[in-house]
């Protein structure tokens, strides 16, 4: 593999698992809300690009076809051309698809916690994951929605880049939004908003005490982290050309699992920790993706290196949990005014 | 096969499954994410043997439950034990048994691929035929044979838990750790058995499931689930919940999204897990304990005034 691909794939991933790493921290790390459906969020991105879009854009060239897979091509295809010559017409796409992602992915979260609003710690996450597992069964066995297991073309938004630097265009947009992701992030979690969640998560009855409607925060912070993690979704399904990345029965392990990992790993309820974890990760994934043949050929392995990833990200798992259940960085106290004020008085005491 | 049939084939083996999940839910309190891994790891451990010695498939299954049990041991001591003894959440014990699932379809990958070349074969994907199994009265011999699995099963835990006193010591590890502890039982020793206990009830329904459908490596993946939503419609701590629910969920699952396709055509036969899930969310906002928490005799006592 070339090492120039191996570093553009390292920095994409490394910008789409941020985003979900750290919409996953508000909820997991801040909240303590176990959102082991995460993957939920990513179908979202996906669905909205891959069934809502798309079928916008098929109605707006009135495109036959007889299967919506078909008609995606057809209408990608069309689009594509269009996009060619007409820039500002594919960062239209592109922002509308954010937003409607957005929209859709806080009305998806908020509506997902709904059953489980009430449910403690094990019962929410067991409902979590088998809401998310679920309609990742639906959208991949009905071909109808959003293609299935034969995928749904979406146009590429960026078509108007020649083809040998579209891959870094795709990397520095995608970095643009994680960096944007990051500071938006940092600045709402430092506000009361951030302190409330802490809360919930040390002590929910605390919180009830103080006036808090525990169910309405768990709703709220639910919308919230789903539309930002949608975004992610989008993302992947532009960059690949197709939903059928997202839309898979491995999708527990890629968009749920290892997002935990990273977490975990990075320092939970820590930003930049979550970033450390999510690079750290990415690096080493990426490296046996990349030399997944070689590592073959030379260990005479009769099987897909894929399975040995998996051993290998699950013993890592367990062992961060075992010997560094903190993470690489800790969670930090929040700097408020009074904090600062303390701070500066005591350094000068001393 | 008949669509009644079925449905109580797999009703009879989601039931092993979530009676295992439940029985190791109540003493360690972990709800085991690898509890389908446990069964389809058996399923590829019974077929190998089934390949190796070409006899009945029904000859594999001691060895399918002794592998279970193992890998419901090994769970416990290497995966959970440590975290435990370090006073790790529920959380962080759910997280690891995710883990620990992770790796078992990894294994599961490796060994159906590395045997996949032993053999010169193609076995990642496999099940058995029709004519492996033995008829009575013209009905597939696997109805029996699970029926009498789920029968032999329940009353084997049923004898150990109500008559033997190492039974008594485990359901008062149940209710009670510490207490129990004071009395002088060793309550490492009830949880290691219950999930040996469990693993080889998974084992069991893994060596006998390949008879009803196709096992992938990811089978496990997506059972999980339909355990999941059984285990918690009849309330996830009481092993007469995971047979309510094991049944409730496991005939659903399949009889009503049968009567559906009569009605609007076989497509809606993908929704078959959205049943389940229908019914564990309905059950979470009507009754979030489950099943076994309604208290029946006071509305039959109600209804008899």
């Amino acid at each position: 593999m070339a090492f120039e691909a191996l570093i553009s794939s390292i920095l994409l991933w490394f910008g789409i698992y941020s985003i979900l790493s750290l919409s996953l921290n508000v909820e997991y790390g801040y909240g303590g809300i176990p959102n082991f459906g995460k993957a939920l969020a990513v179908l979202v991105g996906a669905f909205t690009a891959g069934a809502i879009v798309n079928r916008i854009l098929i109605a707006m060239y009135s495109i036959e076809g007889p299967t919506i897979t078909q008609r995606s091509g057809f209408m990608k295809s069309t689009v594509d051309s269009i996009i060619a010559s007409n820039p500002a017409y594919g960062i239209g796409l592109l922002i509308f698809t954010l937003l409607l992602a957005g929209v859709v992915g806080a009305v998806i979260g908020a509506l997902y916690i709904l059953p489980s609003a009430k449910l403690q710690s094990d019962y929410l996450a067991i409902t979590l994951l088998a809401i998310a597992e679920i309609m990742f069964m639906i959208a991949y066995y009905n071909t109808d929605l959003i293609g299935g297991y034969y995928g749904a073309p979406v146009p590429d938004v960026l078509a108007f880049i020649p083809g040998e630097i579209r891959e870094w265009a795709f990397v520095v947009l995608i970095l643009f939004l994680t960096l944007l992701t990051y500071l938006f992030l940092e600045r709402t979690l430092n506000s009361p908003y951030g302190r409330l969640l802490r809360a919930m998560r040390e002590d929910p009855v605390a919180l009830q005490f103080s006036g808090k409607d525990i169910m309405w925060v768990r709703i709220k912070t639910l919308a919230f982290s789903t539309a930002i993690a949608s975004m992610a979704g989008v993302l992947y399904s532009f960059y690949a050309g197709n939903v059928v990345g997202v839309v898979n029965l491995f999708a527990r392990v890629n968009w749920t699992f290892f997002p935990f990992l990273m977490v975990l790993l990075g320092g939970m309820s820590n930003n930049r920790g979550v970033l450390a974890g999510v690079f750290s990760f990415v690096v080493i994934w990426r490296l046996l993706d990349g030399y997944k043949h070689e590592i073959a050929e030379l260990l005479h392995l009769p099987f897909d290196v894929n399975w040995l990833q998996y051993i290998i990200f699950g013993a890592l798992m367990i062992g961060i949990l075992y010997y560094k259940p903190e993470g690489i960085l800790r969670e930090k106290p929040i700097e408020t005014e009074p904090i600062k004020e303390l701070k500066t008085k005591h350094s000068e005491k001393a | 096969m008949g669509v009644l049939e079925g449905a109580v084939i797999y009703a009879n083996l989601l039931t092993l499954l979530a009676i295992g999940l439940t029985l190791t839910y109540i003493t360690t309190s972990v709800p085991n994410f690898a509890q389908g891994s446990f069964a389809i790891f058996s399923s590829y451990i019974a077929y190998v043997i089934y390949k190796l010695f070409n006899f009945s498939p029904y000859f594999s299954i001691p060895f399918a439950v002794l592998f279970g049990g193992f890998i419901g041991v090994i769970t416990y001591l290497l995966v959970l034990k440590p975290l435990i003894k370090r006073e790790a959440s529920i959380l962080i014990l759910m997280i690891a048994t995710l883990a620990w699932d992770l790796i078992l379809l990894g294994m599961i990958g490796i060994f159906s691929e590395s045997l996949s070349k032993y053999f010169g074969a193609y076995i990642s994907r496999f099940i058995f035929p029709y004519y492996l199994d033995f008829k009575i009265a013209g009905v597939q011999g696997i109805l029996f044979s699970s029926t009498l699995a789920i029968a032999l099963s329940l009353g084997f835990l049923m004898f150990l838990l109500y008559k033997t006193k190492f039974g008594i010591a485990m359901r008062a590890s149940m209710e009670n750790p510490s207490l129990a502890e004071i009395m002088g039982i060793n309550v490492e020793t009830t949880r290691l058995f219950s999930w040996f206990l469990s693993g080889a009830f998974a084992g069991l329904a893994g060596a006998l499931l390949p008879f009803k459908q196709e096992i992938v490596q990811a089978t496990g993946q997506i059972i999980i689930v339909s355990i999941f939503a059984a285990s918690i419609v009849g309330g996830l701590s009481s092993i007469y919940g995971a047979i309510f629910g094991g049944y409730l969920v496991g005939l659903s699952e399949s009889l009503i999204t049968f009567w559906l396709s009569k009605i609007f055509g076989t497509s809606v036969l993908v929704y078959s897990k959205a049943v389940s899930l229908a019914i564990l969310v309905i059950t979470l906002l009507i009754i979030p304990g489950g099943l076994v928490t309604i208290k029946w005799r006071r509305y039959l006592w109600r209804s008899k005034r």
